[in-house]
């Protein structure tokens, strides 16, 4: 059928007067990974919980293929969810953990077996079956988790940041596996996070979400390289932003800096008249240099003010003439770089690296 | 046994709610608990308090709403001294039992020894036993021919045998040993609710260890101790047994007259005023102790 | 890194060892007054006998010994089975009144025991119940006491629950009794017994409440020997004191072997 895996409209969360989640529409497509992104009480945690029955909606509707899942409780619905605090059973054992879901839906004890020895070995966990969970790392517990939710083989799996308890060796490593286990399965995905580099790397589609209410839809690089508002623009990498002006003039519309400097960037879908405007630049699309330049670039005089070495990475932080503060990525190519704190320099970018974003939002 | 304990707080909230509103089926369920309480619990305070109010006449009580009850026992001498006596008993308890459960507390909370948990145990054992046999030792301790009197005159502190019960302080030692175990309980909560940095944090500054149990320690435990000495007081003064051993006719108590009015003398109207004095006190304490930031038990 | 320990911490042990000494020194003090050969009350006892031990071990002792093992396990039982649905009720609920249940739930423990057992007594009497004064009104004043005890060790234990396990449950599948079968009273198991313990031993040590609620042939031992002792203090009733320390002790033993009650008594320590 044409029916979306998933379908969110207008989902509504109240809690007395406060709404948690507002005006939430979103589809997810059949073997998709989508990731709602956003910081901490954007609402992310609840749709999670609205999809899986945990708590009722306030209005609008959850349609799973089509099929309307108001007034189904959690046990009916057929989901499988890896909570952040992995939620296992502390008196039964790994495999009993596994094990549950088949269970509660009659499988067969010889077919219960061999699916969940398949799942403890598609985690990586053979042999490690017939211990309790505080006999297991943390990492454990989380592909315990993961192959409980998994070997029911569940139409939607809901994950709900759980990769946040890990050391961040063992988060870039679960990303992956994670990302390649879905991949692999094809099982549709909604993964909750903040962490806005895990993201980027496993989702298909991400939602970034601020307040109860989605912001932008779309993939990794769209995201990233276009960001709709300064919100998304801010939480996803860092963001120079630079305050402009909307003019009119005799080419028509034009973005006029702070300083009265005239630029030639692509403005935004929608801005027919003068408003105040942000020019948005990151980081790596910038360069620090020590002659201005070209007259169609983005350029703001400054002071270095501190070189932090990153490894991978220089960071140089500037203070701009007008206030501003500024950062700058250079790769580390090995060469010195030439760059001291107290240098006077030009922030530089060119037209293709900056973006226009609406000021207020 | 009443510890000081709020029960509740999660690390990671739940996805759904983590509390529900009442279900229909637990409702029902509760309800029969929650009545029990009501009719053999409640029902019975709030008979006493009732006929606390009312006149008795030739051991049968009448529908005569009067203050003479309270005014009885407060203005007789005899039950007067009763109740002064309870709290300064009650007073001596508590005080006794904090000083003596302090240094057990301490100890048992910062020691490594392996063997703690038994220690703990022992510590705690006592509460096994009814306070008649606690009582018992006492009496064999104290009596005139009993091992305190032997040691008093090794001491040369005396030269014959006294009689060291019955009397009050008799009752006091009693009640503070058969309490002691609740003091310690109290205190222990108290001082393993101090983070262990904070004294870390004083001797690295440069304080002593006697500094840093004096400023930061002491003062910080003293909840538990305050919540100690009142759970101590409130019990002792609602003992029975230990006063009825240890003490005699001249040394009655609020739980000693009490059952004197209402098994022997059988005016249960006085005996209803002598109760709703004990409950009041106990109730006025429990304020106390939680404006005291003590908190004795919650749920 | 440590030296040995420091004069304060010996000088503190020293004070430990006094205050265990006191603790424990009047009952071991009574011990061994029960094996008195003389017919007095005195320590440092005066020979060995069993003679008081042959006394206690006779029906008029077992009998209300027996009859308080009945009243403690029956009102154990009647207390922890009443004490399931209200603890899963104030744990896990919201409602209107649930601070005045709460304050019910607790006033047994918080409230003189003394004072209910004196109303109870009045309750029954005026409501024309005076032949259930006796055990059947042992029964119920011990359930009540008894309450607070079993419905604080399953609220620990039912806290004590990681909060997301029902939810995990239900996503796999299970509707709710089964969650409460499979996920929920497994783990509670050990706040139930725990609670089941400590009802038990209130019940038996308990003086203050039974005191105005026996009727003669329906005794607890403690009452009985409370009776005695305001008569004299025969060795008989040493070896009778020491006895009723026993069965608590074995219990507590037994119980612990299998579930920790150690994280019951103590809850503060670690427990969310």
């Amino acid at each position: 059928m044409g029916d979306p895996a998933l379908s969110l409209v207008a989902v509504e969360k109240r809690y007395g007067d406060t709404a948690a989640v507002a005006g939430l529409t979103l589809d997810v497509a059949e073997g998709e990974f989508v990731t709602l992104l956003g910081p901490s009480g954007c609402g992310k945690t609840t749709t999670l919980g609205l999809i899986a029955g945990f708590l009722p909606l306030s209005a609008g509707d959850i349609r799973l293929k089509g099929r309307s899942v108001i007034g189904l409780p959690p046990f009916r619905r057929d989901i499988g969810v890896v909570f952040q605090d992995y939620a296992l059973f502390p008196h039964m054992t790994a495999e009993e953990n596994v094990a549950f879901g088949l269970k509660m839906r009659k499988v067969a004890k010889a077919e219960t077996a061999s699916r969940v020895a398949a799942a403890l070995d598609l985690v990586k966990l053979r042999g490690l079956g017939a211990r309790r969970p505080h006999e297991l790392s943390g990492g454990q517990r989380q592909r315990v988790a993961l192959a409980r939710a998994l070997v029911i083989r569940p139409q939607i799996l809901l994950l709900d940041e759980p990769l946040s308890n890990l050391d961040l060796k063992l988060r870039e490593e679960m990303r992956v596996e994670i990302a390649e286990l879905q991949r692999a399965l094809a099982i549709t995905t909604v993964f909750v996070t903040h962490d806005q580099s895990e993201a980027l790397v496993m989702s298909d589609r991400i939602a970034v979400m601020n307040a109860g209410r989605v912001e932008q839809v779309g993939r990794s690089t769209e995201i990233y390289e276009r960001p709709a508002s300064r919100f998304v623009a801010e939480f996803i990498g860092r963001m120079n932003l630079f305050p402009a002006r909307i003019r009119a003039g005799a080419a028509g519309l034009r973005v006029v800096t702070a300083r009265g400097v005239t630029l030639a960037l692509a403005l935004p879908g929608g801005i027919v008249e003068p408003v105040a405007v942000h020019i948005a630049v990151r980081p790596e699309r910038a360069c620090v240099l020590r002659k201005a330049p070209a007259a169609d670039w983005l350029a703001e005089r400054g002071r270095i003010e501190q070189v932090l070495y990153l490894g991978a990475a220089h960071e140089i932080r500037l203070a701009l003439e007008d206030g501003l503060r500024a950062t700058v990525e250079v790769t580390n190519t090995g060469a010195p770089l030439g760059l001291e704190p107290g240098m006077t320099v030009w922030f530089a970018a060119p037209p293709e690296a900056c973006l226009v974003l609406p000021a207020h939002q | 046994m009443a510890s000081p304990r709020a029960l509740g707080g999660d690390v990671h909230p739940a996805m759904g709610p983590p509390v529900r509103h009442l279900v229909s089926a637990h409702w029902l369920l509760a309800a029969i608990p929650a009545l029990v309480l009501v009719v053999f619990f409640a029902l019975p305070n709030a008979l006493l308090l009732t006929v606390s109010f009312l006149k008795s006449e030739a051991q049968q009580l009448t529908g005569e709403v009067t203050l003479e009850n309270y005014r009885f026992v407060l203005s007789r001498r005899l039950y007067l001294d009763a109740v002064i006596r309870t709290f300064a008993i009650g007073i001596a308890v508590g005080a006794l039992d904090v000083l003596l459960a302090y240094p057990l507390a301490y100890f048992l909370v910062r020691t490594t020894s392996r063997w703690k948990g038994w220690l703990i145990a022992l510590s705690l054992a006592p509460l096994l036993a009814s306070v008649v046999v606690r009582t018992y030792g006492w009496y064999v301790i104290l009596n005139r021919n009993g091992v305190a009197n032997d040691a008093l005159l090794l001491l040369g502190l005396t030269t014959e045998r006294i009689a060291l019960m019955p009397s009050s302080a008799a009752i006091a030692i009693g009640l503070a040993h058969a309490l002691l175990p609740y003091a310690v309980l109290t205190i222990m909560g108290g001082l393993d609710a101090i983070p262990p940095n904070l004294e870390r944090a004083a001797m690295s500054l440069g304080a002593s260890r006697l500094r840093t149990f004096l400023s930061v320690t002491l003062p910080l435990s003293m909840p538990g101790v305050a919540g100690g000495f009142i759970l101590c007081f409130s019990i002792a003064i609602s003992a029975y047994a230990t006063p009825a051993i240890l003490g005699g006719p001249a040394t009655q108590v609020l739980a000693t007259a009490i059952y004197g009015f209402m098994t022997q003398l059988l005016d249960w109207s006085i005996g209803a005023a002598l109760a709703v004095v004990l409950v009041a006190s106990s109730l006025a304490l429990l304020y106390l102790a939680s404006r005291l930031g003590s908190r004795q038990v919650s749920l | 890194m440590k030296a040995g320990p420091s004069p304060a911490w010996i000088l503190l042990r020293v004070c430990v060892g006094a205050v265990y000494l006191f603790m424990l020194g009047p009952i071991l003090i009574t011990a061994t007054v029960s094996f008195n050969a003389s017919n007095r009350s005195v320590f440092p006892p005066q020979g060995f006998s069993l003679r008081w031990w042959a006394r206690a071990l006779s029906w008029e002792w077992l009998d209300p010994l027996l009859f308080s093992l009945k009243l403690a396990t029956l009102a154990g039982l009647a207390a922890t089975l009443l004490a399931l649905p209200l603890a899963f009720a104030l744990v896990r609920h919201r409602f209107r009144g649930r601070d005045i249940l709460v304050a019910l739930t607790l006033g047994p423990l918080l409230l003189p025991a003394l004072v209910t057992g004196v109303g109870l007594l009045q309750l029954f009497q005026y409501a024309g119940l005076r032949d259930l004064i006796g055990l059947p009104a042992l029964i119920v004043g011990h359930v009540v006491i008894c309450l607070p005890f079993a419905v604080r060790t399953i609220a620990i234990s039912l806290q004590g629950m990681p909060p997301n396990l029902e939810n995990a449950a239900a996503s796999l599948g299970a509707p709710p009794w089964r969650t409460q079968a499979n996920v929920v009273l497994p783990l509670v198991k050990n706040g139930i017994v725990a609670g089941a313990v400590f009802a038990f031993i209130h019940s038996f040590t308990d003086v203050n409440l039974s005191l105005f609620l026996v009727r003669p042939g329906e005794i607890p031992i403690n009452i009985k020997i409370l009776g005695f002792l305001e008569f004299g203090f025969a060795p008989t009733l040493a070896a009778v004191s020491v006895l009723t320390i026993i069965i608590p002790l074995v219990v507590v033993a037994a119980v612990q072997r299998m579930t920790g009650l150690g994280d019951f008594l103590y809850a503060e320590r670690g427990h969310g």
